[in-house]
């Protein structure tokens, strides 16, 4: 299969990158650049741990051919540091428990990333319903869901 | 009745008196895991992450029949192509079982790395691998196949009866060949007492049966390895797994190399729940190419792959159960079948620790329990959290709720009347583990939680009207912590760890014990800094494998805290005695008059002389001066057998909403108290129990794996999206959990701890059916309990 050049801005950082018609986004991130905070959990759309920002928009990189993304934004988790402090939901997931093995974590993150930027301040039942897309075997939701309220009401601070 | 109350003050303390509780520095006070960092910004490697140059891609070809014989095997073309290719013809003969937690008498060992009779849907018969995964895709498809299929069996007691394919002829135990006859991979009998006489002193009888499901792991990392083999012969491996030191283990043994040659590392696990107890399928696949090859190779499973893996044991019980008019049991009859799969990964520990389960729950006289693990062509099941605890606690526990009803007695006073406790022989691990109960919470969690879940005014099911009804049920549950004993036992069960002190003061910890992601380590880091009496800052885990590091047996049976944490202190001990010699030294004290304090702000343990000033010193200092004065390293290393199985208990109180017409039931508040013994880690602890209480819910209400009869493939093909599983808008709003912890002391654990995670699923499904029976009146026995079941009930019930 003949391969194309597509160019992305990956956490900030233009590249440009030879792929082919049927690579999936996933793997281009995991292989090519190295990213590998985003994970495969499923490759059919049913875990979200995949997730990451797509013109600030989460979406599934396990559903997404890279071609098709050509000229866009992309964040991962890797990107959301900023000056090797972390951001305010991934703060309030560490000080809330809400991480155990760690797998679905950077799709739930990335996901309460996309959440907040459209909506501030989400009800518990806005959350539970953004999370329907994520599955996270071992934490049960409750202290995820506890942090990213607590996340929210810390950035509503400023 | 006598009363089980443990005195808050008594128990608070150190047997030894060291320290109150209260005066702990970093045990049971909050604080960040240290791999929650790595973990929230993606920079943790899993097993599926890892990435060595020139390496290669594996890829399985797994049978299509869930029974057949495999007549011809062509690679050629496969070859032609560039790619590396193994078939069962080829790959090491050796008959093994992935589990090695048992000792080998307790061992039954019948599967080869490939194979050319497969017993199950997707079973390996072959393997490639390639540059890259596109290649070695097209190149399983290369590979030519001729099957003659064979007649399946998919219902363990149709499997039994005489003419049905036998899936396996025999099987090896320690050297032996042991035949294998109507399917029936194992079976246990045991009686106490004698029950006949028993049922005919009871007052009232009842024999009910349960049907449980076959939920699957689905653990968020798919299982992989990696394997590079070395110059000397040996191999390096990253696995997912709960037990590198077992997976060296199998690994020379199944290829003939010596074990200073397989260095397995520990990498972080993306959830397990017990599918890793034993060594994974494409673990020696990986490690077979990577030889052939002699090239790394990466064998990552997809999800469909992992489905046919791996799932929990599905089952039918039968109890009868006799009891007095007071509620006071007289005599219990189980029978179980279970239903293993294609393999037999640990049926025998685990019909041994169902009985266990079964008499460590309620004190019944008269008992007599009987079980068969039969085969079937199904995906081989294993341990999956709670190891046949949840479903012999989901027939008991709700037949409890029924005796108690039928006899006006209120469940709680049932309960507190018939419990295993303080004084008890508790069996943690079947009839080989036994030790005495020294804690227990079991009484205190009953009494608070129903106070604050309202017991009292919870109603019954008569009572409720309209079409959406709730209703409040009660279920209580244990589990072992580790397979310790004052008997060796049939399980292995101790681990080891070395601790040493650096030259600038702060501390590795190198153990060998894997951490499923529930933090156990995590504790054992504070077990070890406040042993030695530094800030949990100076104590790092240090890169481990199993080269470098002493032997675990395997994280499974709750013991991470109770058995690993044990260890640790174990060894911290003996660091922090050779610390105090040495700081004697430079003090000029004597060791015995030494403290150690942390302090936080120094980054420092401080080694001070009680009430003499001056006579102080950091830790830095101390192992500075041992290094300038050649007096060497501060290290120890040592393993721990505990000689106890002390349970951790929890009881359940639960709200749920069902709705008579669409028969759907949602779970809306949760009371859960639980008895660990000291809290460790206050955050991770009510964690661990939020997880379980979701996993519960989860196999309770949704979970199971279905199989086509025709084909033998399951129903949704191995897709999650064909897989229920509860999400979360479906679990209680987080409010609307409480947990609450019991002031127990476990004098045999370190600082008091006992373990949590097991029994905190263990009750779930019970109090799930309990809910339900307070809101409509119907007991339903048979999980999931799914709308169509709930309907069908209430159909039922409407037509007596
Ligand atoms: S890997 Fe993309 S949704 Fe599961
Ligand atoms: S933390 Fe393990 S799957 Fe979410």
């Amino acid at each position: 299969m003949e391969e194309r050049k597509i160019r992305l801005k990956v956490n900030g950082k233009d590249c440009e990158l030879s792929v082919k018609p049927n690579e999936l986004l996933l793997n281009v991130l995991r292989n090519k650049l190295g990213l590998t905070g985003t994970k495969y959990g499923c490759g059919t759309g049913d875990c979200g741990a995949c997730t990451v920002l797509i013109n600030n928009e989460p979406r599934l990189s396990c559903l997404t051919l890279a071609v098709t993304v050509d000229g866009a934004e992309i964040t991962t988790v890797e990107g959301l540091a900023t000056n090797g402090k972390l951001h305010p939901i991934q703060e309030a997931f560490v000080k809330h428990g809400a991480i155990q093995c760690g797998f679905c974590i950077p799709g739930i993150v990335i996901m309460a990333k996309g959440l907040l930027d459209i909506n501030p301040n989400p009800t518990v039942e806005e959350i539970k319903e953004a999370l329907k897309g994520h599955l996270c075997r071992c934490t049960g939701y409750i202290n995820i869901i506890k942090a990213i309220k607590a996340a929210a009401l810390e950035m509503s601070k400023g | 009745m006598q009363t089980k109350f443990i005195s808050r003050e008594q128990k608070r303390h150190d047997k030894k008196g060291e320290r109150l509780s209260s005066q702990f520095y970093t045990v049971g006070k909050p604080a960040p895991r240290k791999d929650a960092i790595p973990k929230v910004t993606g920079q943790e490697k899993f097993t599926t992450d890892v990435v060595v140059p020139g390496m290669l891609y594996g890829r399985v070809l797994r049978s299509p029949y869930p029974h057949a014989r495999v007549k011809r095997i062509d690679t050629s073309k496969a070859e032609a192509m560039g790619a590396v290719c193994i078939t069962f013809e080829e790959t090491p003969k050796i008959k093994y079982n992935e589990r090695i937690v048992s000792i080998p008498s307790a061992t039954f060992k019948d599967r080869t790395v490939l194979t050319g009779k497969p017993l199950h849907v997707g079973e390996p018969i072959a393997a490639v691998a390639a540059e890259t995964e596109e290649k070695a895709e097209k190149a399983l498809k290369l590979i030519e196949v001729e099957y003659e299929p064979l007649e399946a069996v998919f219902d363990p007691i149709v499997a039994m009866k005489p003419g049905k394919p036998n899936l396996h002829d025999h099987i090896i135990i320690e050297d032996k060949v042991v035949e294998i006859k109507n399917n029936i991979a194992a079976k246990l009998e045991i009686a106490e007492g004698d029950v006949e006489k028993g049922f005919q002193e009871a007052d009232i009888v009842i024999e009910r049966e349960a049907k449980l499901g076959r939920p699957y792991h689905a653990q968020l990392e798919t299982k992989s390895a990696v394997c590079v083999p070395e110059p000397n012969g040996g191999v390096t491996i990253w696995t997912t797994t709960q037990t590198i030191h077992n997976c060296r283990i199998l690994i020379g043994e199944i290829f003939g190399i010596p074990l200073n040659k397989v260095c397995v590392k520990k990498v972080a696990l993306g959830g397990s729940f017990g599918s890793s107890i034993q060594m994974n399928t494409i673990l020696p696949i990986c490690v077979a190419l990577a030889l052939k090859a002699k090239k790394p190779v990466k064998l990552v499973s997809t999800r469909e792959e992992d489905m046919y893996d791996h799932c929990r044991y599905s089952m039918i019980i039968k109890y009868k159960l006799g009891a007095k008019k007071d509620g006071r049991l007289v005599a219990g009859q189980m029978d179980v079948v279970v239903d293993i799969g294609a393999h037999n990964i640990q049926a025998y520990p685990l019909i041994g620790c169902m009985a266990g389960w079964l008499v460590d729950l309620y004190k019944i006289p008269h008992i007599k329990y009987s079980a068969k693990a039969v085969y079937t062509n199904k995906a081989p099941a294993c341990a999956m959290q709670g190891f046949g605890n949840p479903q012999v606690n989901f027939i008991a526990q709700t037949m409890m709720n029924e005796i108690a009803e039928k006899l006006g007695l209120d469940p709680i006073e049932v309960e507190l009347k018939n419990y295993v406790g303080l004084g008890d022989v508790f069996w943690g691990q079947g009839p080989t583990v036994r030790s005495v109960i020294r804690s227990c919470g079991v009484e205190e969690l009953i009494k608070k939680g129903s106070e604050m879940i309202g017991w009292r005014n919870r109603g019954r099911p008569e009572e409720k009207k309209g079409d959406i009804v709730r209703g409040i049920g009660m279920a209580r549950g244990f589990h072992t912590s580790g397979a310790g004993g004052p008997l060796p036992g049939e399980a292995v069960d101790f681990s080891g760890a070395m601790i040493k002190i650096n030259e600038d003061g702060t501390v590795d910890v190198i153990a060998s014990l894997q951490d499923m992601g529930g933090g156990a380590l995590e504790a054992g880091l504070r077990i070890v800094a406040e042993t030695l009496g530094v800030p949990l800052d100076c104590v790092e885990l240090a890169p481990t494998d199993t080269c470098t590091s002493v032997y675990d047996v395997c994280l499974h049976a709750t013991r991470g805290v109770y058995v690993g944490g044990g260890t640790l202190k174990k060894v911290a001990e003996q660091v922090r005695q050779k610390l105090l010699e040495y700081a004697s030294r430079i003090l000029g004290t004597y060791p015995q008059y030494l403290k150690i304090r942390p302090d936080e702000k120094r980054k420092q343990g401080i080694i001070y002389a009680e009430g003499i000033s001056g006579k102080e010193i950091t830790i830095r200092e101390v192992a500075a001066t041992a290094r300038n004065k050649n007096w060497g390293t501060i290290a120890a290393v040592d393993s721990l057998r505990q000689a106890q199985c002390p349970p951790a208990y929890t009881v359940y109180f639960l709200e749920v909403e069902v709705n008579k017409r669409t028969g759907e039931v949602r779970p809306v508040r949760a009371v859960v108290g639980a008895d660990c013994g000291t809290v460790i880690d206050p955050i991770y602890a009510v964690a661990q129990i939020h997880g379980s209480f979701y996993r519960g819910l989860s196999y309770a209400l949704y979970e199971d794996t279905r199989y086509n009869r025709k084909t033998g493939e399951l129903t949704n093909k191995g897709f999650l999206s064909g897989y229920n599983i509860l999400k979360a808008p479906d679990m209680p709003n987080p409010d609307d959990v409480q947990v609450f912890f019991a002031s127990t002391y476990e004098e045999t654990g370190p600082f008091g701890a006992k373990g949590i995670g097991e029994a905190a699923i263990n009750p779930v499904p019970a109090v799930v059916a309990n809910a339900i029976y307070n809101a409509i009146g119907v007991w339903i026995r048979q999980t999931p309990i799914t709308p169509e079941r709930v309907l069908k009930a209430l159909k039922e019930k409407g037509g007596e």
